[in-house]
């Protein structure tokens, strides 16, 4: 036990000092943060400003819009979720001999995102005037989203126009046409799902990402020992069991490190600042270093076995599709199993050792798992993991003294049975 | 009391014999040469001794006793390949490999530092493995198998790449271990090496022993028929009856005697007519050199080829398969 100690702390101590631990753990936060932030701020831009025209001969009509369009957005701007209003300008003019003309002239030189060309309609045989014709041209189809707002901005004022022409008195008509307001509030004691999906979806990514790196990292430090020839001193005086074990131990804890440094991050900002709130209960966290430490053993004591068997990085690129592909299981069933955590579905993959630590921990953060279950998939995961690294370390002492040729699938069962 | 003791080792690799029917044995205050082409069984035979690999049939015995992991403390190992981490500061490094091998952090530091000073490359301490010479990791090497201070000092080549003074300096150590009652074995394929500082020997050729016992009993096993003699002039004296054969080099030529009771006269008979015809710098009666007997072992305990083998092709024949 004293010689997996040493060699994790010799592990964990030499990670911890390299630049690429400090890189990573400074730059993975900042480059998902810019991202996110990124994305909102460019959603917030794109489509923010839009400038329209509206041409119609009859200009009541078509100052009406442009008035009734400001009134809509000025209601919508005090409401939350509010970074998606687009910001209007609003011209209106009346029809000349060539408008069309200068507008498509405008349109094709940016100055214009679209106009609305209204043409009224004949009035009918008894005298009431009949529903004008519009027709909408974007400057590209992304502006087509324009059309909606337009067309719920003519509602209210083609209603209030008739309601006017049967006598009604424009007071009248616009209690009549008051928007409903629904307003949201909170039930007590149910948690805001929306963030708390938000946090667990966070900590999912994140579990995926570590696991994956530091698997490999586990795999490619076997590698290295491999070609600097150090394993065979280490040999003369451990069992390759130890050295295994504390290799997947020493990396293992430098990826929790990375992960709690990240957490405590993430907490104290939230804490700090407003913005984006992410809400995690204790159990979701708890919950979440046990799957973690299941899931990482599970697969890094996979790599650790490839790691032993090839002789390069190269060589190992081509085995990687073994960690890779169920951890990409999962995250093709992830969007249903964060939606539907209780399906059937979501409980039978999340009862695969392959699949628990990332999908029962959604299960467990999101959906009701039965005692049970949660208990299970432990023990399953438990089982399959002390299996892959009897298997792994059978492999790892006879593969790290052999160099050459990758071992045969054949071979590899023979060295199975080596003891 | 014996420090190792092999006894009807073998090793298989999946078809390829490693290791057939070895046996030797150990004393302390030995300095015990494993000698062999590349390829013969020298590292298979170290890797059993210290349980990296385990015989298939056979007994390996340490300190008297049935191999065992805990025997392990009291061995040092340099293994033919050297590995050290390379982006590991020199001092740090070994003070792991001493904690590995059970010393205390301050213990194995201590003595890192004695052994840096001890073998002149002190200002390697506080540097990185990968910024050091070759020569240089090659002697952390050495240290890191000493730092614990074994009982048996196991070093695989410990001498390849090293320049003649760093070579000299890491034997001239392992012979003041050795004078301590240390029990060193090391492997090599070059027999000068052996002749001049082993006490005993095991000689192995495509995993069987062909020969091992003192040097001493060994040579004293070989008639003194060999001559070297270093001489300017008339070279009429080669002709001499007592002569079987001759190798001439410049300005120096060895001599094979017929086999015969009265060597030492026949010697002496040579000498006197060569100082009629020549002069004479150098002339020495010696038993054939370790690389002869080898040679000459190999060839009667296998199947005679044509010609006369030579050290060069036996490592080419060897040479090929994996040294695992």
């Amino acid at each position: 036990m004293h010689n997996v100690w040493l060699i994790a702390r010799r592990e964990y101590v030499e990670r911890i000092r390299t630049r690429g631990f400090l890189i990573t753990t400074v730059m993975i936060p900042l480059i998902m943060g810019g991202l996110l932030f990124g994305s909102v701020f460019v959603n917030s831009k794109s489509v923010s400003e839009a400038h329209i025209a509206i041409v119609s001969s009859d200009s009541q009509l078509a100052l009406d819009l442009q008035s009734e369009l400001q009134q809509q957005q000025a209601v919508r701007m005090t409401q939350p979720n509010s970074s998606k209003v687009t910001r209007l300008t609003v011209d209106a003019m009346s029809i000349g001999p060539d408008t069309r003309a200068i507008l498509d002239q405008e349109l094709k030189s940016d100055d214009l995102d679209g106009y609305l060309w209204i043409t009224a309609a004949p009035t009918l045989a008894n005298s009431e005037p009949g529903r004008p014709t519009f027709l909408f041209t974007p400057r590209s189809p992304e502006q087509d989203s324009l059309r909606g707002t337009l067309a719920a901005a003519l509602g209210p004022i083609l209603m209030r126009r008739q309601l006017a022409n049967r006598g009604i008195l424009a007071s009248d008509a616009n209690s009549i046409l008051q928007p409903v307001d629904i307003r949201v509030t909170q039930a007590p004691h149910v948690d805001n799902r929306e963030s708390s999906q938000i946090g667990v979806f966070i900590l999912f990514f994140l579990m995926y990402m570590v696991i994956m790196l530091y698997g490999m990292n586990v795999a490619r430090s076997i590698i290295e020992e491999k070609t600097s020839r150090i394993f065979e001193v280490m040999l003369a005086t451990i069992r390759p069991e130890e050295m295994m074990a504390g290799k997947i131990l020493g990396v293992g804890s430098v990826g929790l490190t990375q992960v709690a440094i990240w957490l405590t991050a993430a907490l104290l900002i939230s804490a700090g600042g407003q913005g984006i709130h992410v809400t995690l209960t204790v159990a979701q966290v708890v919950y979440f270093f046990v799957y973690f430490i299941l899931g990482y053993a599970f697969y890094s004591s996979i790599a650790a076995g490839l790691g032993a068997m090839t002789n390069s990085e190269q060589e190992l690129q081509q085995l990687n599709l073994f960690l890779v592909l169920p951890l990409l299981v999962c995250f093709a069933t992830l969007m249903s199993v964060l939606t539907y955590p209780d399906s059937t579905m979501a409980r039978v993959l999340a009862l695969i050792p392959p699949f628990t630590p990332l999908l029962m921990y959604l299960r467990v953060s999101l959906g009701h798992p039965k005692h049970w279950e949660i208990f299970a998939s432990i023990a399953l995961t438990s089982a399959s993991i002390y299996a892959i690294v009897w298997v792994s370390s059978r492999i790892y002492r006879v593969g790290v003294l052999m160099y050459g040729k990758r071992p045969t699938l054949p071979e590899l069962l023979r060295w199975l049975k080596y003891s | 009391m014996s420090i190792v003791q092999l006894q009807n080792i073998r090793k298989v690799y999946d078809t390829k014999v490693a290791v057939e029917d070895l046996s030797f044995t150990i004393e302390p205050g030995t300095m015990f040469g494993l000698l062999g082409p590349n390829g013969s069984g020298k590292t298979s035979s170290i890797r059993m001794m210290i349980g990296i690999t385990v015989p298939d049939s056979g007994t390996v015995s340490l300190f008297d006793k049935p191999f065992t992991r805990s025997a392990l403390g009291r061995v040092g190992y340099l293994p033919e390949e050297r590995g050290l981490y390379k982006k590991m500061n020199v001092l740090a490094q070994l003070t792991f490999l001493g904690q590995l091998h059970g010393l205390t952090a301050a213990v194995a530091a201590r003595r890192a530092t004695l052994w840096c000073e001890r073998l002149d490359i002190v200002e390697a301490i506080p540097k990185k493995t990968e910024d050091l010479s070759k020569g240089m990791q090659q002697k952390i090497q050495f240290i890191a198998a000493l730092l614990h201070d074994p009982d048996l000092i196991l070093m695989d080549e410990p001498f390849s790449g090293l320049d003649p003074v760093n070579a000299f300096l890491l034997m001239s150590t392992l012979v003041d271990l050795c004078s301590t009652g240390k029990a060193v074995l090391f492997s090599t394929h070059r027999m000068d090496q052996v002749e001049k500082f082993c006490n005993s020997i095991a000689l192995i050729h495509r995993g069987h022993l062909i020969l091992s016992g003192s040097m001493r009993e060994i040579k004293s096993g070989y008639p003194r028929n060999r001559i070297l003699i270093h001489f300017e002039g008339g070279d009429a004296f080669l002709q001499h009856p007592c002569i079987e054969s001759v190798t001439r080099y410049n300005g120096h030529a060895e001599i094979r005697l017929r086999p015969s009771a009265t060597l030492a006269d026949d010697a002496q008979s040579l000498l006197t007519q060569a100082i009629q015809h020549a002069r004479v710098s150098r002339f020495q009666v010696m038993e054939p050199t370790l690389e002869e007997i080898f040679i000459e072992k190999v060839q009667e305990t296998l199947p005679v080829k044509t010609g006369k083998l030579s050290m060069a092709q036996l490592e080419k024949e060897g040479g090929g398969d994996i040294d695992a």
